[in-house]
């Protein structure tokens, strides 16, 4: 017996996803059936900006198409890279001769594919750049030839940031290097307190026992880094926070742009709590906060838990996250 | 050389055997491998009887196409790889053009993918393929003795996996699980090869 979902046939669940999205904002996105791939309503002549990955992510990052953030997005299955010929229709939907940055999480199917789909793209004649998000903390450190940290909400950041820039005019190098520069700046760590259930499976991806939390979490469903006993909201955050203060070598008088996020399943009261604790943590140690993101934005299905994210900001990257967006997820 | 002829015995060895490489991939990876490959082969079927492409370069574009359609690692790569064959190939294949393409086509995938002769992966059987082409070619041999020893080549680099430790790919996460196991990746291109003079 499957764990109850909103769910018609499996197999139909990401189709049917995208058919509603374009039902609900058909001002901002058009979806794009075979291959699968979403583009803005209406397209700007700028730079352009593709993104994707696999589904169950959202609103990660169909959600984020529309003026100020993505041209396209490109969703694989759940948890499942898109194929290299929906990237590159994508590219190729999105691109107005201003050449086109490619946003990509560090995943080994993801790194593939688009590397693949610029390879095919730059044969049709369109200027392609990459920038890999590879923020989690998580998985640093790894023995050489591993695939190194994972991407997960520093990517928001990115498709914000980076879609401001392309929206004044910026050049694709200027887009490139401005996502280089937000990707080393910023780290996220996340913690679970239970697992998330593929559509259509009967249990969850891992079982945790009573009083403990799974810590280091990725957003694919999978295990983390260890377990640690569950703790009031304070010793959490200050857990999740304080490695990244150290591998961001934060301190006195620096500003961060934080990313609280919701992995699916987590309510918005336990994630402003987070936001108050994380606050809280930031002010005692002098740091700054520039501006905040709290909600579920970085999903891994219903997996319940959140990530903090810390990006080092300066002048120049507050001005352009606080730019004019408008998306079905993102909006201000 | 007829290649569509060599593309339908190719597709037919794997209906055939296809549930084999499963096995392999089921004991040294996640056990999909097969399907993934069938699956990419019903839309090489596909693509050629809409096409109906009239030129080796056609013929392997609709190939490429079909596996570069296909979900996972190895049909992207496999993708990539026909597409160096549809270049190098274009209207005529002589044992230069495939020893041309042949080696585009494996530093493509080495390129793309990481890996090397000896990482237990499909490189292991494209890359002494190549080189028994580019061997065949510096003697002017004709196009079937080239293939023949292109074939056996590769199976000789397929079976080379059996013994080794994987260094890239699937099997790579499995450790000493998939010593024993040929790459099904390696053996998927070493039943090409054969397929070309069968």
């Amino acid at each position: 017996m499957a764990v109850r979902q909103l769910v018609n046939d499996p197999d139909d669940f990401v189709r049917e996803a995208l058919e509603g999205l374009q039902r609900a904002h058909p001002d901002l996105v058009r979806c794009h059936d075979d291959p699968a791939y979403v583009v803005r309503a209406r397209q700007a002549d700028k730079v352009a900006l593709v993104s994707g990955g696999g589904s169950g992510h959202e609103p990660l990052h169909t959600g984020f198409v529309g003026t100020g953030m993505l041209d396209a997005a490109v969703p694989g299955a759940v948890f499942a890279s898109p194929t290299a010929f929906q990237i590159r229709a994508a590219i190729g939907a999105a691109d107005r001769g201003r050449g086109v940055l490619l946003i990509v999480k560090n995943y080994t199917g993801d790194v593939l594919n688009f590397r693949i789909a610029a390879e095919l793209a730059a044969d049709d004649g369109i200027d392609v750049r990459t920038v890999l998000v590879d923020d989690d903390l998580a998985t640093d450190g790894q023995e050489d030839g591993a695939p190194g940290r994972r991407g997960t909400a520093a990517v928001v950041a990115v498709e914000k940031i980076c879609g401001a820039a392309a929206e004044n005019g910026a050049s694709l190098d200027e887009v490139a290097a401005l996502g280089d520069r937000i990707v080393s700046s910023a780290r996220t760590m996340a913690l679970a307190l239970a697992a998330c259930t593929q559509p259509g499976q009967d249990r969850p991806s891992f079982d945790l026992p009573d009083g403990e939390i799974e810590f280091g979490v990725g957003i694919h469903g999978e295990h983390g880094v260890g377990r640690r006993p569950f703790a009031p909201a304070r010793e959490l955050v200050a857990e999740l926070a304080k490695p990244l203060v150290a591998a961001l070598g934060l301190g006195r008088g620096d500003q961060v742009i934080t990313i609280v996020n919701g992995l699916g399943a987590t309510h918005g009261l336990e994630l402003s709590v987070v936001h108050r604790e994380l606050a809280g943590f930031l002010d005692g140690l002098g740091v700054r906060l520039s501006r905040s993101l709290v909600g579920a934005y970085v999903t891994a299905l219903d997996m319940r838990g959140c990530s903090i994210t810390l990006l080092r900001a300066d002048d120049e990257l507050t001005a352009l996250w606080d730019a004019p967006v408008r998306t079905p997820a993102l909006t201000w | 050389m007829d290649t569509r002829a060599w593309i339908g015995r190719f597709a037919a060895v794997i209906d055939e055997r296809g549930a084999e490489l499963t096995e392999l991939d089921r004991l040294a990876g996640d056990g999909d491998y097969g399907t993934n490959l069938r699956s990419a082969l019903g839309r090489v079927r596909a693509n050629l009887s809409a096409e109906n492409p009239s030129t080796p370069g056609a013929v392997f574009t609709a190939v490429s196409n079909a596996f570069l359609n296909t979900g996972g690692t190895s049909g992207p790569l496999f993708g990539m790889w026909f597409r160096e064959f549809a270049k190098g190939l274009g209207d005529e294949v002589t044992t230069r053009s495939l020893a041309t393409a042949a080696t585009e086509a494996e530093g493509t995938v080495r390129r793309l993918g990481g890996a090397e002769v000896g990482h237990k992966t499909m490189v292991d059987a494209m890359v002494p393929a190549a080189r028994a082409l580019s061997d065949a070619a510096e003697r002017g041999a004709p196009v079937e003795t080239a293939l023949k020893e292109a074939a056996a080549a590769a199976d000789t680099g397929a079976r080379s996996t059996e013994a080794l430790l994987a260094k890239r790919g699937r099997a790579s996460y499995v450790g000493e699980h998939a010593r024993g196991v040929v790459d099904p990746g390696a053996l998927t291109v070493a039943w090409f090869f054969a397929a070309a003079v069968s």
